[in-house]
């Protein structure tokens, strides 16, 4: 599975966020995971970021070329520098740091 | 550097348990693989559902994930069951390899004869080859296909019209393992909407549509016919009771009964055969049919049918499980309140109630742990569990637990304010005793014991069969949770009182000479002391009537008035002519008593012998005379 959602204003000049979540199927952290950081987008990043989930079970591959270990991982692509943060996201102070929000 | 651990065999002592020894969980293998710290954090905290494993390529699941991955699947299962009436899969070479439910073709449920075979190889009344050819073309273009219908007659001579759907099933790289999917059964549904009312199809669409499990005897005691359900749960349970096939006979069936389903079988056998002979209209009994954890409880009733033909009964099963789960919790309920309502002690009243509780739930003990607020710990207390070897050691391994406010299942429980519980056979590493697996008891349940709001202990159970509750069960653990919440405070409040009463009495007993009391006649009935010198027995006697008390007639008059008033009085004082020729002194006080209904019942109070004080007193003013 991998689920792509992209938001672009017409005249956007913010800078675009693009991310990627590494989960498994529908298992409980990863559910925790897609909600909260949805949460954390709609409210901290309106229309300015470019979210890929993709599902390790379907495609382990692609996760461990990316240099994942474990889902759910979260990692932040643009703008540098590349971060990633391991868990179910519910700490949303720790997931703004990694996104550079604060 | 490992260490290492050198072992000794010594004769007599048990062996040293190293660190090698103690089976690792599969966390602690994983957090020893992965070295990024973020990763082993979020493993710790169970932040974590799958690790990638970069030698097979693949992801494991964590033991959570892969368990929540088993319940969606029995969700799943559960809700195509409901929505269906079978399931089916298929291998690459569409041969059924899975079949529950109703059965497909003329084969019956689970029967060889589908197993292996294709479905064109079953036996279809109106299956052409034509239309097996564009079925195996969908199949090779891996094309979900819906609402095949196919019609055959069964081994009842029943026709049945059946509507077959599946979908292809891929591996994860996306190679074609088969086919899957559900089966409907059409000709039951439309009976019941083509038949006409009064006709024989009507009637046999009806007796399909009830839930309960219903068969027709001759006079021989021979089903001639079941419903749907009947036929159900005898395909899957066999055995005794709504479990006996079409065809056979009742009667012998229950005669072949045994073990503990040998009583009822033969009570119903005789019910059965009272209500074929005509000597009664209607039997009822109720029984149970399984074994635990699957038993489920019915309710039998044999009706006698009145010319129609060879039928001579009509025998109904309804499941009654449910409401005799609730009548348990009910009389549960019933003998905690008892328990509490009658008790002299409290630990015998909290251990009458785990004992209950264990007793209606089949856990083999269970402990009442008190919050101590002051030292915020939770401290292992009354206790109750079954004579058997391994339970009394458990309970004696585990006697004097002292564990804190906010740790383990029962600190979680009191913290949370709700029921918790472990299943039994739930492999959880953080199981609330190491004791669970040399026991068995895996199982666990703990619920709160709260008073307005707030938790004072906790009562935790153990066992092997500790299920998942429903939510009966839980509303009846909260009412117990709360009676012997607000039992435990009205005891303690109790013994404060006591204790306070206790107090008061020492108090009183330091103050004064004598205590006494008095009938409604105010003759005295007890002296606790010395009482009044000279005046002999007290008991049974008034004030007035005893020898050698020197007073006047104004103020005995007065004194009786005060008392006949039910008037307490203090400090009535008067002289007693003692043998020696001088006088003794004594003050009284007292208040008069009254019983629970506010009847009158007596005086009671206080004596003081105040001699020296009124001698000294005396003397002074003879002084002062001179």
């Amino acid at each position: 599975m991998t689920r792509k959602k992209a938001k672009r204003p017409a005249d956007a000049v913010v800078t675009m966020v693009v991310l990627k979540l590494y989960i498994a199927d529908t298992a409980p952290n990863s559910a925790r995971a897609i909600a909260n950081l949805a949460a954390i987008c709609k409210e901290y990043l309106g229309d300015g970021f470019e979210l890929e989930i993709i599902d390790v079970l379907e495609y382990p591959q692609r996760a461990l070329a990316d240099g994942i270990i474990v889902t759910p991982s979260l990692t932040k692509l643009s703008p540098s520098p590349l971060t990633k943060i391991v868990g179910n996201l519910s700490d949303t102070r720790s997931v703004l740091h990694a996104l550079g929000i604060t | 550097m490992k260490s290492r651990t050198r072992t000794k065999i010594r004769a007599g002592r048990p062996k040293r348990v190293t660190r090698a020894d103690v089976p690792r969980s599969f966390e602690d293998n994983i957090l020893r693989l992965i070295k990024g710290a973020p990763e082993c954090r979020a493993i710790r905290a169970g932040e974590v559902d799958a690790v990638l494993d970069p030698v097979s390529g693949k992801a494991i699941l964590m033991p959570a994930a892969q368990a929540e991955f088993i319940e969606h699947k029995a969700r799943f299962r559960s809700l195509v069951d409901l929505a269906s009436d079978g399931y089916w899969e298929q291998d690459e070479n569409y041969r059924f390899v899975l079949h529950t439910g109703a059965a497909i073709g003329n084969e019956r449920t689970g029967d060889a004869g589908i197993l292996g075979k294709a479905l064109w190889e079953l036996s279809f009344d109106n299956g052409s080859e034509i239309d097996w050819q564009t079925h195996r073309t969908q199949l090779e273009w891996r094309a979900i296909f819906r609402d095949l219908e196919f019609s055959c007659v069964d081994s009842a001579g029943q026709l049945r019209r059946i509507s077959i759907s599946g979908e292809p099933i891929f591996d994860a790289e996306t190679r074609f393992t088969g086919y899957r999917g559900i089966t409907r059964e059409i000709a039951a549904r439309e009976q019941t909407t083509t038949a006409a009312p009064g006709s024989d199809g009507f009637a046999r669409a009806t007796l399909d549509a009830l839930a309960a499990q219903v068969c027709v005897l001759d006079t021989q005691g021979s089903i001639v016919s079941a419903n749907v359900a009947w036929r159900a749960f005898a395909a899957t349970c066999g055995g005794s009771g709504p479990a006996i096939a079409e065809n056979d006979n009742y009667l012998a069936a229950c005669a072949g009964a045994v073990g503990n389903e040998r009583v009822d079988a033969v009570a119903m056998a005789a019910g059965i055969r009272q209500v074929i002979a005509g000597e009664r209209e209607m039997f009822r009994y109720e029984r149970l049919c399984g074994t635990p954890p699957a038993a489920r409880w019915f309710m039998a009733t044999v009706t006698h049918l009145h010319g129609a033909g060879a039928a001579r009964a009509i025998v109904a099963y309804e499941d009654i499980t449910e409401i005799k789960h609730a009548e348990r919790l009910h009389g549960l309920e019933r003998i905690v309140a008892r328990c509490l309502a009658t008790a002299d002690d409290t630990a015998a009243a909290v251990q009458a109630v785990v004992n209950a509780v264990c007793a209606a739930q089949g856990w083999d003990c269970g402990r009442y742990f008190r919050l101590d607020s002051a030292s915020g710990v939770l401290i292992g207390g009354e206790s109750w569990g079954l004579p058997e070897v391994a339970v009394e050691q458990f309970m004696a391994k585990s006697g004097s637990t002292v564990v804190r406010a906010d740790a383990g299942l029962a600190g979680r429980a009191c913290a949370s304010g709700e029921p918790l519980w472990i299943l039994s056979g739930a492999q959880n590493t953080r199981a609330p005793t190491a004791l669970a697996h040399e026991t068995g008891m895996a199982g666990t349940f703990v619920f709160p014991v709260r008073v307005a709001g707030e938790s004072i202990g906790a009562l935790a159970f153990n066992g092997r069969s500790v299920r998942e509750p429903d939510e009966r069960l839980l509303q009846a653990v909260r009412s117990i949770g709360e009676q012997l919440g607000e039992f435990l405070q009205r005891r303690q409040a109790e013994d404060g009182l006591r204790r306070s009463e206790e107090l008061l009495r020492r108090l009183t007993e330091l103050s004064v000479d004598w205590r006494w009391e008095q009938d409604t006649k105010f003759r005295f009935t007890q002296i606790v002391g010395n009482g009044m010198a000279g005046t002999g027995d007290m008991l049974g006697k008034t004030l007035w009537e005893l020898p050698g008390i020197v007073l006047g007639d104004d103020q005995w008059v007065a004194h009786k008035s005060e008392i006949s008033a039910q008037w307490s009085f203090c400090d009535f004082e008067c002289a007693v002519a003692l043998p020696d020729g001088q006088f003794g002194y004594y003050c009284l006080s007292g208040e008069p008593l009254y019983d629970a209904a506010g009847v009158f019942s007596g005086f009671h109070g206080t004596g003081l012998d105040i001699t020296e004080r009124k001698r000294a007193e005396i003397a002074l003013q003879k002084a002062a005379a001179r």
